[in-house]
């Protein structure tokens, strides 16, 4: 496959703002999703081998952190996917899905790889402990479960099946999985990790067809007058997608030298506004742009209640809330 | 300043430096010199307070540019510690 880098990062990157992909349709994403195969099994895991060895033990525990999060992502949506494609009301829609699930499995099958065969871990034993201590796997999962459930439960409802899109595609893949693999992507690269920024290229192509599904789904639904029930929804699932970020449940090194705390929050929130940037424009790119300054509103709300959350479960200030009191 | 702490500074930062062969001095830049970017700075921090056993330090540079910055604050820092 040939998509550079750069190619892709304006694939994800602009996709929801310029609206290029308002002529695809679920046939176009079948076609797409044809031509753009790869296979776990073909990428040559040793030449990252010997440069996680070498790695110092800061760097392994962020990449860790990164793939432990990623990791528990795509199991939560292989888990969760399968209401979305019985219920489809279009035969279109149901087949360009049934290609999407295939998607995930692969992309559990890959973050397992790289975990057993390059950091060594045994992964039928410590994946679970190492899911469990996740934020997506704290605040997220739950929800997605939930309202995945509820298009069973009421037989494919279309404002079910709306909603469990919405935290499905819209959220955790458009929001949350494409902040992660943007900063996983750039990661991968500053430490040399050959295979990690491949394999992580592929996964990044998979997302922008299942992303660009999110869209086709909601803009119909808006054009069906359901625009106010998906603003509110996606509320609801973007104030998640912040705490997520924010990450109450993980402790952060925090320097007391305050050059260092200070670079610490400004990565962490330029990561934040990455999410928080991507949230403005989907809502702009599903036609509910005057839904964006309340949106963006609850996600700083969000973001703030995330803080004070890890104030109280680490007994101290969180970094980013650190700087803020510096100043 | 102990010229130790200094040397041991120079080390810590020489061993995060992607740049190999080079010998680093008090002047080099940590970013623009010896390409440092803002992860190596966070990690800098955190393993020179683990090297030096550094609890709270009275601290109120917000940037850091120069090796020879690292050296005064980690001198003073340790001179504190140490009275
Ligand atoms: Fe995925
Ligand atoms: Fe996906």
């Amino acid at each position: 496959m040939t998509t550079t880098h750069d190619e892709l990062e304006s694939l994800l990157a602009d996709q929801p703002a310029n609206g290029t992909d308002r002529g695809v349709d679920a046939h176009a994403l079948y076609q797409r999703w044809e031509n753009q195969h790869w296979a776990v099994g073909e990428l040559d895991y040793e030449q990252d081998r010997a440069v996680w060895a070498g790695l110092r033990p800061f760097r392994r525990r962020e990449l860790m952190h990164s793939l432990a999060e990623l990791e528990v992502g795509e199991a939560s949506v292989t888990a969760t996917l399968s209401s979305l494609i019985e219920h489809a009301r279009f035969e279109s829609d149901q087949l360009y899905l049934a290609t999407q699930i295939a998607d995930e499995a692969r992309h559990v099958k890959f973050f397992q790889t790289y975990l057993e065969r390059v950091i060594g871990m045994d992964v039928a034993a410590e994946t679970p402990e190492l899911r469990a201590r996740t934020d997506y796997a704290h605040y997220f999962d739950p929800e997605l479960r939930r309202v995945t459930r509820r298009v069973h439960a009421e037989s494919g409802n279309p404002v079910a099946w709306q909603a469990a899109s919405t935290y499905y595609h819209l959220v955790t893949e458009g929001v949350l999985a494409a902040t992660a693999l943007r900063t996983t992507r750039q990661l991968a690269r500053s430490l040399g990790l050959p295979v990690l920024d491949i394999g992580l290229t592929n996964v990044t192509r998979d997302e922008s067809r299942h992303i660009s599904f999110g869209f086709l789904a909601a803009r119909r639904a808006v054009s069906e007058g359901r625009g106010d029930a998906l603003a509110a929804t996606y509320t609801e699932a973007v104030e998640l997608a912040a705490t997520v970020l924010v990450g109450p449940q993980t402790e952060q090194p925090a320097p007391v030298i305050r050059a260092g705390l200070e670079q610490r929050a400004a990565l962490l929130r330029a990561m934040w506004a990455v999410a928080r940037d991507r949230v403005e424009r989907q809502l702009r790119s599903v036609g509910l742009p005057d839904a964006a300054p309340a949106t963006t509103n609850a996600f700083d709300r969000a973001v703030g209640r995330a803080l004070d959350e890890y104030a109280g479960r680490w007994g101290r200030p969180h970094p980013v809330r650190s700087v803020q009191q510096l100043t | 300043m102990d010229s130790n702490v200094s040397a041991q500074v120079r080390k810590i930062v020489s061993e995060m430096s992607p740049l190999d062969g080079h010998t680093v001095t008090s002047a080099d830049r940590l970013m623009e010199d010896l390409g440092l970017d803002s992860m190596t700075l966070v990690e800098l921090s955190l393993v020179l307070e683990s090297e030096f056993e550094l609890g709270q330090i009275d601290d109120s540079a917000p940037a850091l540019v120069t090796v020879g910055d690292v050296e005064e604050l980690i001198g003073r820092a340790v001179s504190d510690r140490s009275r």
